[in-house]
C-alpha cells in the first residue's frame, strides 16, 4: 500500500526559516521530512488543529505544542485528506459551527439570567442586606450625603441661612413645628434619631436621607392646608427612614451598575441598553418602596388619631394634573393611585385629633418668614 | 520623552536596501460583512457576551489575510481565553471599587477624592490598554514566531495621561510629539521574536504636515470663542434674571446688549465651519498620521515606507458615506413601521403599561441598531479600505533579516484584555 506524500511549508517554531518539506500520510502520523530525508517532526492526527489563514492556504499546528510550530499546505487535495484522518479537523466548518451554536445559546441564556437577576435577584438581595448595614456605616454616608445635597440645593444669597426657623420672627413657627415632628417620632418608633429640616426652597417637596436626615421644603408647608397634612407627609418620610430605603436604594444601584455597567455592555449602542433597563428597574423598585413608605405613614397617623387620608388628599391636589411621559420611567406611583391605596387602608375621619393648635400651625405657616424667597 | 530627534532624521536614508518586500491584504469585503453583520446581530441579543466572539473572529479574519513578505501573520487568541481574562479582570476590579467607595466615605466626599479616583481609574485603564497590547501582540503568529512586548505598564500609564494634559494644554499641537513620543516608547518594548523594535518618526515632522490642518479647525474655533468673551455676560445675566416670557426677554437683550445676536451669529458660523471642516478633513489626518507611522516602523533592519494615497482613503469614506445614507434611509422606515404598529395594536391614546413599555422598548431597540449598524458599515467600509489600503501601499526594506530570527518572549496573560474591556478602554481591533 502506497503511502500519500504532498509538499508543505514548514515553520518550526524556532527559528522564522522557511522550509519547504515533504509530508507523508503515514497510518500513525504525518510524517515531516526535509529535502535530505531527515525527519523533523512525525505529528499525531489525533492532536492535529486547523488554525485560520487566507483561503488558499491550510494551516495546521500541533495541539499543546510548547513552540508555534506550523504546517502551511496549498495543495488542496493534500488538505482533504489530512481532513479526513484527523477528528479535529473540520474544513466544512460544520463542526465550528455546531460549537458556535452552543457558545450562542449559552451567550442568551447567560443574558436572560442576567436580566433576571438585575429585576429580581438585585431588589431582594438590596433588601436583605440593608438590615445588616450598621448603623454607624449608614450615619456616615447619610453625613456624607448631607452635605453634598446641602451645597447643591442652596441657591440662595450666602448671608441668608438656609434652614428656617432660626430668625426671630420664625422661632414660634420652629418650636411648633418641632412639637409635630416629637409627636411622630413618638408613634414612629425609630430607633434611628431623626434630623428633621425645613429649608428655603419653593418647590412642594420632601424626602428623607441615609442617618435619618429628612428635608420639608418651604413650598410644601406653603401649600398645606393644616397640620395633618404636613404630619402625613414627614410621616411618610419617616418611613423611608424607618424601612432604610436610602440605604436599599445605594444597594440596588450599586448591584445594577455592577451588572449592567460591567458583566454587559461594552459594544456600540449598549449604552442605551444598560441606561433605559436601569431607569425602568429602578422606577419599578422606587415605586414599590414609595407604596410602603406611604403604609407605614398611614399607620402612623393612625396611632396618633390624626386623619390618615391627609397624605393622599394632599398630594392629589399639589400634583395636578398626571405628569407627561412614560408610567413606567416615574419613581413615584401617581398622586391618584398613591391616594386610592392609602384610602383602602384608612378608615375616612370626619374629626381627627388636632396634632397643633390652630396658633401653633398659624406660626408653623411662618417657619420661613424671615426671608422673602 | 522630548522629541527633537532631528538627527535619527538623518541617519534614516543611509541604510542600505538589502532587499525589498511586500505587504498584502488578500481579504475581500463579503466575508469580512458576513462576520460584523452577523456579530452585530447576536451582540444585540446577547446584551454584548458575544463580543469576545466577534473580536476573535474580526482579528483572525485580518491578521489571517495580511501578507508580510509572502507569509500571512496569524491571530492565535481564543475567544474563551479573553472571557476568561474578562472575569479575572472583574474579580480585581471590584474589590478596587469598594475600597473607592469606603474611602471616599472615611475622607468625606470632597471633590478630591473624585478626582483622584478619576486619576487612578484613567491609569489603571491605559495600563490595561497596555496589557491587552501585549497579549495581542503575543498571539500574533508570523512564520512560526510571535511577537511580544516588554516594559512597565505603569510607566506608559504615566506617560499617556502627561501627553493628553501637554495636548489639552497646547490645543492639540503638542499631538505630533505625544504620538512621537508614546510609539518610540509602544516599539521599543515590541519584539519579533528576538528582532527588537524601534520607531523612527519624527514628531516634528508630523507637526509640519499636520500644522494647515490643525490651522484650518483651530483658527474658527479660536475666532467662536474669543467672540462670545466680547459679550457683556453680566449685563445679558441680569436681563435673563429679571424673568419674564421667553418673548420679553429676547426683547430686552436686543435693546440691551444689541451685540448680542450678531456675535452669537458669528459663533455659530465660526464654530460651524470649524466642526465641518474637522469632518471633511479626518481622512486626510487619518493618512497624514497612518503614513508618518508606517514610514517609522523599524525591526532590526527591517523598515517600512508608505505610499498610503490621500486620494484613497477619501474615496474609500466617500463609500461609508454612500452606505451610511442609504442604511440612514432603511432606519427611518423601519422607525415609521415600529411606532405604526405599536400605534395600530395599542391605540395611540391608550395609558396601557404595555404600549409604553412597547413604546421604550421600539426607542431603545432602533437606538441600538442604528448605533451598531452605524459600527459595522464603518467597519466594514472604512476601517476594512484603509487597513487594505495601508497594507498594500506599504514597501518592506531590509527583508533578509526576517530569515534568520528566533523565538523570544512569553505568552501575555489575557487579563489585560479583560481588564480594558471591563474599563471599557478595550480598543477594538
Amino acid at each position: 500500500m502506497s503511502v500519500r506524500t504532498g509538499t508543505a511549508r514548514y515553520f518550526d517554531g524556532l527559528t522564522s526559516a522557511r522550509r519547504d518539506v515533504t509530508l507523508e500520510l503515514a497510518a500513525h502520523a504525518l510524517v515531516i521530512r526535509q529535502a535530505d530525508g531527515i525527519i523533523l517532526g512525525e505529528w499525531s492526527y489525533i492532536r492535529l488543529k486547523h488554525l485560520s489563514a487566507p483561503d488558499h492556504i491550510f494551516r495546521i499546528a500541533l495541539r499543546k505544542n510548547a513552540a508555534p510550530a506550523r504546517l502551511e499546505i496549498t495543495d488542496m487535495d493534500l488538505a482533504h485528506e489530512i481532513d479526513l484522518l484527523a477528528p479535529d479537523i473540520d474544513r466544512t466548518g460544520a463542526s465550528a459551527r455546531r460549537d458556535r451554536r452552543r457558545v450562542i445559546g449559552w451567550a442568551c441564556f447567560a443574558a436572560v439570567m442576567m436580566v433576571l437577576s438585575a429585576a429580581y435577584g438585585v431588589p431582594l438581595l438590596a433588601d436583605r442586606l440593608a438590615p445588616l448595614v450598621p448603623r454607624g456605616f449608614e450615619q456616615r454616608i447619610g453625613v456624607a450625603a448631607n452635605a453634598q445635597l446641602r451645597t447643591m440645593l442652596d441657591k440662595g444669597p450666602a448671608d441668608r441661612p438656609f434652614d428656617c426657623g432660626e430668625g426671630p420672627i420664625e422661632q414660634a413657627g420652629q418650636a411648633a413645628f418641632e412639637r409635630l415632628v416629637r409627636q411622630l417620632e413618638t408613634a414612629a418608633n425609630v430607633r434611628i434619631p431623626l434630623e428633621v429640616s425645613v429649608v428655603r426652597r419653593a418647590e412642594a417637596n420632601a424626602f428623607a436621607l441615609p442617618g435619618g436626615f429628612i428635608y420639608v421644603f418651604q413650598g410644601l408647608i406653603d401649600k398645606a392646608e393644616n397640620a395633618d397634612e404636613l404630619a402625613a407627609v414627614i410621616a411618610h418620610e419617616i418611613g423611608h427612614v424607618a424601612h432604610r430605603d436610602g440605604m436599599r436604594a445605594l444597594l440596588q444601584g450599586a448591584g445594577l451598575s455592577f451588572l449592567f455597567g460591567m458583566m454587559l455592555g461594552d459594544f456600540v449602542g449598549g449604552g442605551a441598553v444598560v441606561l433605559a433597563g436601569r431607569a425602568i428597574l429602578q422606577s419599578a423598585y422606587s415605586r414599590r418602596v414609595e407604596h410602603a413608605a406611604d403604609r407605614f405613614g398611614v399607620e402612623v397617623m393612625l396611632a396618633l388619631g390624626a386623619d390618615a387620608r391627609a397624605l393622599g388628599r394632599f398630594l392629589e391636589r399639589i400634583s395636578g394634573d398626571t405628569p407627561g411621559g412614560f408610567s413606567v420611567l416615574l419613581d413615584h406611583p401617581t398622586a391618584q393611585e398613591r391616594a386610592a391605596a392609602i384610602n383602602a387602608m384608612a378608615p375616612p375621619q370626619s374629626r381627627g385629633v388636632t396634632l397643633l393648635d390652630p396658633a401653633e400651625w398659624a406660626a408653623l405657616k411662618r417657619i420661613c418668614a424671615a426671608y422673602r424667597t | 520623552m522630548t522629541s527633537f530627534d532631528a538627527g535619527s532624521l538623518a541617519a534614516a536614508p543611509g541604510r542600505i536596501d538589502r532587499q525589498t518586500g511586500n505587504v498584502r491584504f488578500l481579504g475581500q469585503d463579503r466575508p469580512f460583512w458576513r462576520i460584523l453583520v452577523r456579530g452585530a446581530v447576536l451582540l444585540m441579543v446577547t446584551l454584548g457576551i458575544y463580543r469576545f466572539w466577534l473580536i476573535t473572529d474580526t482579528r483572525r479574519f485580518l491578521w489571517a489575510n495580511t501578507e508580510i513578505d509572502g507569509d500571512s501573520l496569524e491571530y492565535s487568541g481564543t475567544a474563551m481565553e479573553i472571557l476568561l481574562g474578562f472575569l479575572v479582570a472583574i474579580a480585581l476590579l471590584v474589590p478596587l471599587y469598594i475600597a473607592f467607595f469606603v474611602g471616599a466615605l472615611d475622607l468625606g466626599t470632597a471633590g478630591l477624592t473624585t478626582g483622584l479616583a478619576l486619576v487612578a481609574l484613567a491609569l489603571i485603564g491605559q495600563y490595561a490598554v497596555w496589557r491587552a497590547r501585549g497579549y495581542r501582540l503575543t498571539r500574533t503568529v508570523l512564520r512560526g514566531l510571535h511577537f511580544h512586548q516588554t516594559g512597565s505598564g505603569l510607566h506608559y500609564a504615566i506617560c499617556v495621561l502627561f501627553w493628553w494634559a501637554m495636548i489639552v494644554m497646547t490645543l492639540g499641537l503638542a499631538y505630533p510629539f505625544a504620538q512621537a513620543s508614546l510609539e518610540r516608547f509602544k516599539l521599543a518594548h515590541t519584539h519579533y521574536g528576538d528582532l527588537a523594535g524601534r520607531f523612527e518618526g519624527s514628531g516634528f515632522r508630523l507637526l509640519l504636515r499636520g500644522l494647515p490642518l490643525w490651522f484650518v479647525v483651530m483658527a474658527p474655533t479660536f475666532i467662536a470663542f474669543s467672540a462670545l468673551l466680547s459679550i457683556d455676560w453680566d449685563r445679558v445675566g441680569e436681563i435673563v434674571g429679571r424673568g419674564g416670557t421667553s418673548d420679553d426677554i429676547l426683547g430686552r437683550i436686543a435693546a440691551g446688549a444689541p451685540e448680542f445676536y450678531e456675535v452669537i451669529g458669528l459663533f455659530v458660523l465660526a464654530f460651524g465651519f470649524a466642526v465641518s471642516a474637522a469632518i471633511v478633513l479626518f481622512p486626510a489626518f487619518q493618512t497624514i498620521v497612518m503614513r508618518w507611522w508606517v514610514s517609522g516602523l523599524r525591526f532590526a533592519g527591517v523598515g517600512v515606507t508608505s505610499r498610503l494615497r490621500m486620494s484613497d482613503v477619501y474615496a474609500a469614506y466617500l463609500r461609508f458615506l454612500g452606505y451610511l445614507l442609504l442604511f440612514a434611509l432603511a432606519m427611518i422606515v423601519m422607525a415609521f413601521i415600529t411606532f405604526a404598529a405599536i400605534g395600530l395594536f395599542f391605540g395611540t391614546s391608550a395609558e396601557s403599561k404595555a404600549a409604553e413599555i412597547f413604546t421604550i422598548l421600539g426607542m431603545v431597540g432602533l437606538y441600538v441598531v442604528s448605533a451598531l449598524g452605524l459600527s459595522t458599515i464603518y467597519q466594514a467600509t472604512a476601517k476594512l479600505w484603509v487597513w487594505r489600503l495601508t497594507a498594500q501601499s506599504s514597501v518592506l526594506s531590509g527583508v533578509a533579516a526576517l530569515d534568520h530570527v528566533r523565538a523570544a518572549g512569553a505568552p501575555d496573560s489575557p487579563v489585560g484584555e479583560g481588564l480594558a474591556d471591563a474599563l471599557n478602554v478595550g480598543g477594538g481591533v
